[in-house]
């Protein structure tokens, strides 16, 4: 069996598994893990919207909970202070993000390195205190909480996120239709100029490309996933809180990101699986989580800075120059 | 105006001890390049180990002596593990610190407990200043952290170590081929980093509370003062601590605290994006 | 008399006290191939990031086929069509070769599709796979660019460069730490490539020099020397003089003049 052939028949395996869950799972544990994969799902977005700046674009931000907590509170405060259903506060959420991400992404793009990752966190910190104090506007720490509009409401048939089984699959369709749009942005024209600012910016400023520009274009989609993933956990837990906008949460998506593999596809969803699940699990019996979490992080830097999706495709291709796979072709790879 | 007094000594007293901390921090960033998210933890350590100090040994005065001890192994044990083999892949080393960051937390919040403690001053007095009963502890404090402030440019200026700390980190290359140990200078480099840090948490424990969290809070300010001090600039980052501290404290005297956080760090990306040598280029030389 | 395709007026470059570029006034006529020779530190390399726009000029002006070019970014001037090689050979080593000639080929386009798959442009393709053709590394096409040797780097750099459809080529040191068959190969490429785009190379292996330049400029302290034919230049006693200094290099000048 090929390379390419094993690859397939694995992701029909996990398309199937991943549809099959909301069945599956209570059967053989309980349906409270279907809410756990669902939150699985939403989070493995914030740790896209690293992974897209760090593993395509070479620049790590230690910031990205900034745009998850627009598009939480665009959501929430939508729904709470604007009375917008369900739809239009989902794109509130996302258009807030994306703004910020534009805001201020002029001014931090323009730094590299170590600042670029400082301000980021700057950045964040500033709106994370004046989320703290504003409490009228957003609860502060405690939150927000609020009441769910229903997601489709055509004629007499409507569903909500309260039923369980439609949360998951819209979880499921949104965070898939985001993956799929990234797919699509690496192995583009856009995704290949990202990769060339990624390996060398000045030769890539040489050749013709505006790395400003371009590397402001990938901020601000990196804002559009984490804004969505913000808007979801918002819907999630018909819930925001101001402690979502901090550092931490921040740090947190970044370890998932390098853990499950910085620069592929899926690395940010094996990651954070990895994590959420060791939390979960662990939590149950032991508190102090937070120090295998630390432990895996500096682990992972020290022995496996590709991530588990990096040794993957390490031992996919070392598979597949043994068996002799023909060079010569023309080849562009859709995952680099 | 007794609240202003009060609060403008208190920031500048608290700005000696924060220069202290980010010293420590700016010569890790400066040095090492690395950008150490566990800095505010190692000052959180060093407020656990005087509280420690004080319960096994009754002696508060031990501590400082104790902590920067324990502090400088620590850094040193740190970096030889964790720093230097991941020099290879320098972007991540602000992961790993993350990774370090919550198991000081964590480990704290194990053998310390959740709750926040206080420490007693040592010297309970107070003096009348100003029309205002000042703690004299507090007066102390800012007298310790000026004479190790003191000390440490001394330390830099005259001694082979900090000459090869000063040597490195202007060329490295140049350093090395001179013949210094530049492996050796990193892991003192750090060490020392923690060993400040530590000696600020002991200076600061009785004026704050020892919880694990304590370092959060220190972390940005100490990023402050050394980009607003200027990166490589240890007298810059020094007199930026202590200006943003008082600073802050005078604001808070007419508004939120949180505000006086906002506008330091609305100051800060000014100067990262305007003028990221630091203010103080030039001046201090 | 056609517009010089590069001209520099009064332009100066100064790093603090050190003037790297002095008051230099240079003229490079059209379908020319000229070699910019000198001492190493006479500017030579300066002069190349202030015309490609990595540097901005202390003082004075450059013009592209007449176009005052002063200040541009980099991407800009890319655009208008001048492209340069590095002095330490450069590419995109984590992108395969062709990806790296895939996206040099694309990179002056304009507008880059979000979603569009990259494989799907067959103009672009085609380009590549007739690059990769000239510079004989069609099957190396699937390697990564940062697994190349020395040799094939160099190669694809000059790849890159043909397949940007410059107007005018800067070429840093391209023979620079080669074998001799390396450096004919390269030699060879470049002449080619003269046939069609104006090129101004940096170099100091002298047989190279002597064999392709039409016309030699000579540097030294960020200022122009000397400039001619070659056989001028291998007679100009300056030139020995700040160049070389010594009776057998002399020698090995003439000698490489004659060749």
């Amino acid at each position: 069996m090929s390379a390419k052939a094993i690859e397939r028949s694995l992701w029909a395996l996990f398309a199937a598994f991943m549809i099959a869950v909301p069945w599956i799972v209570p059967a053989v544990i309980s349906s409270f893990w279907v809410s756990v994969i669902a939150e699985i799902l939403i989070w493995s977005l914030l740790a896209a919207s690293v992974n897209l700046l760090f593993g395509y674009v070479g620049l790590l931000s230690f910031g990205q909970a900034l745009y998850f907590g627009f598009g939480m509170y665009g959501v929430a405060i939508g729904i709470q202070d604007l009375g917008l259903s369900f739809w239009p506060a989902f794109a509130l959420g996302i258009v807030a993000s994306m703004t910020m991400a534009l805001v201020t992404g002029i001014f931090a793009v323009r730094l590299t390195w170590h600042y670029f990752a400082i301000i980021t966190v700057v950045f964040s910190l500033i709106f994370y205190f004046l989320a703290l104090t504003n409490k009228w506007l957003t609860g502060g720490d405690d939150g927000i909480n609020f009441a769910l509009p229903p997601t489709l409401n055509i004629g007499g048939f409507s569903k909500s996120l309260t039923d369980p089984i439609f949360q998951y699959f819209f979880v499921l369709c949104t965070v898939a239709l985001c993956f799929f749009l990234m797919h699509r942005l690496v192995g583009s024209p856009l995704g290949k100029a990202f990769l060339a600012i990624r390996d060398n910016d000045m030769r890539a400023s040489l050749i013709g490309l505006n790395v400003y520009l371009l590397r402001l274009i990938a901020f601000v989609l990196s804002g559009f996933l984490a804004g969505v993933a913000g808007g979801l956990f918002a819907f999630f837990g018909r819930y925001a809180s101001a402690s979502y906008m901090f550092y931490h949460v921040s740090g947190e998506a970044v370890v998932w990101a390098i853990v499950g593999g910085a620069g592929t596809l899926l690395g940010p969803l094996i990651g954070t699986t990895l994590f959420i699940l060791v939390r979960e699990i662990v939590s149950t019996h032991w508190e102090h989580h937070s120090l295998i979490v630390g432990a895996v992080a500096i682990l992972a830097v020290m022995f496996a800075p590709k991530g588990v999706v990096g040794l993957w495709n390490d031992f996919i291709s070392s598979i597949a120059e043994r068996s002799g796979a023909p060079a010569g072709a023309v080849e562009l790879r859709t995952e680099p | 105006m007794d609240k202003l007094f009060l609060l403008a000594m208190n920031g500048l007293i608290w700005g000696l001890i924060i220069a202290l901390i980010a010293l420590g921090l700016a010569i890790i960033f400066g040095l090492l390049d690395i950008i150490n998210l566990a800095h505010g933890d190692f000052f959180m350590v060093g407020t656990v180990l005087a509280w420690a100090t004080l319960q096994s040994t009754g002696s508060f005065w031990l501590a400082f002596i104790v902590a920067p001890l324990i502090g400088f192994i620590l850094g040193a044990l740190i970096q030889q593990i964790v720093i230097k083999p991941i020099r290879n892949v320098a972007m991540l080393s602000i992961v790993a610190t993350f990774g370090l960051s919550l198991i000081l937390q964590e480990s704290v919040r194990i053998t310390y407990g959740p709750t926040p403690g206080r420490i007693l001053p040592p010297i309970q007095n107070t003096i009348h200043l100003f029309g205002v009963d000042y703690e004299v502890y507090r007066l102390f404090a800012a007298v310790v952290a000026i004479l190790a402030l003191g000390g440490f440019f001394l330390f830099l200026q005259h001694t082979k170590l900090g000459t090869w700390m000063r040597a490195v980190r202007h060329d490295r290359e140049i350093a090395v081929a001179m013949g210094i140990p530049a492996g050796r200078v990193y892991m003192v480099t750090f060490a020392i980093g923690f060993a400040l840090a530590a000696l600020g948490g002991v200076v600061a424990a009785p004026i704050t509370t020892v919880d694990f969290r304590g370092g959060v809070d220190i972390l940005p300010f100490c990023f402050m003062a050394v980009i607003i001090g200027g990166l490589g600039n240890l007298p810059g980052t020094a007199a930026a601590a202590v200006l943003l501290a008082f600073l802050e404290g005078v604001i808070q005297s007419v508004a939120d605290p949180t505000v006086a956080r906002i506008a330091s760090l609305v100051l800060m990306s000014a100067v990262l994006l305007l003028r990221p040598q630091g203010l103080f280029k030039g001046l201090t030389r | 008399m056609s517009e010089p395709t590069l001209r520099t007026e009064g332009l100066t470059k100064r790093f603090g006290g050190l003037i790297a570029i002095n008051n230099l006034n240079l003229s490079l006529a059209a379908r020319r191939l000229h070699a910019i020779i000198g001492p190493n530190g006479a500017g030579k390399t300066t002069l190349f990031n202030l015309v490609s726009g990595l540097l901005p000029p202390s003082e004075g002006r450059v013009f592209f086929e007449g176009r005052d070019i002063t200040g541009l970014k980099p991407h800009q001037i890319s655009r208008l069509g001048i492209k340069r090689t590095l002095q330490v050979k450069s590419v995109f080593p984590q992108l395969t070769v062709a990806e790296n000639l895939w996206i040099t080929g694309q990179a002056g386009r304009g507008f880059l599709h979000p979603l569009r798959a990259a494989t799907s442009d067959r103009q672009t393709r085609e380009m590549v796979e007739r690059t990769l053709a000239q510079i004989g590394l069609s099957s190396l096409s699937g390697r990564q660019a940062g697994t190349l040797s020395y040799g094939d780097v160099a190669l694809l750099e000059i790849g890159m460069a043909m397949i940007s459809q410059p107007r005018l080529l800067l070429l840093d040191e391209p023979t620079c730490g080669m074998s001799p068959a390396e450096t004919e190969r390269t030699v060879s490429k470049i002449r080619e490539l003269s046939r069609a785009v104006d090129i101004i190379i940096i170099e100091h292996d002298m047989e190279v020099v002597f064999e392709i330049a039409d016309d030699i400029t000579v540097m030294a302290q960020g200022a122009i020397l000397a400039c001619g034919s070659p056989t001028e230049i291998a007679a100009d006693e300056r030139v020995r003089e700040a160049y070389l200094g010594r009776d057998e290099d002399e020698d090995y000048v003439e000698d490489a003049a004659r060749a």
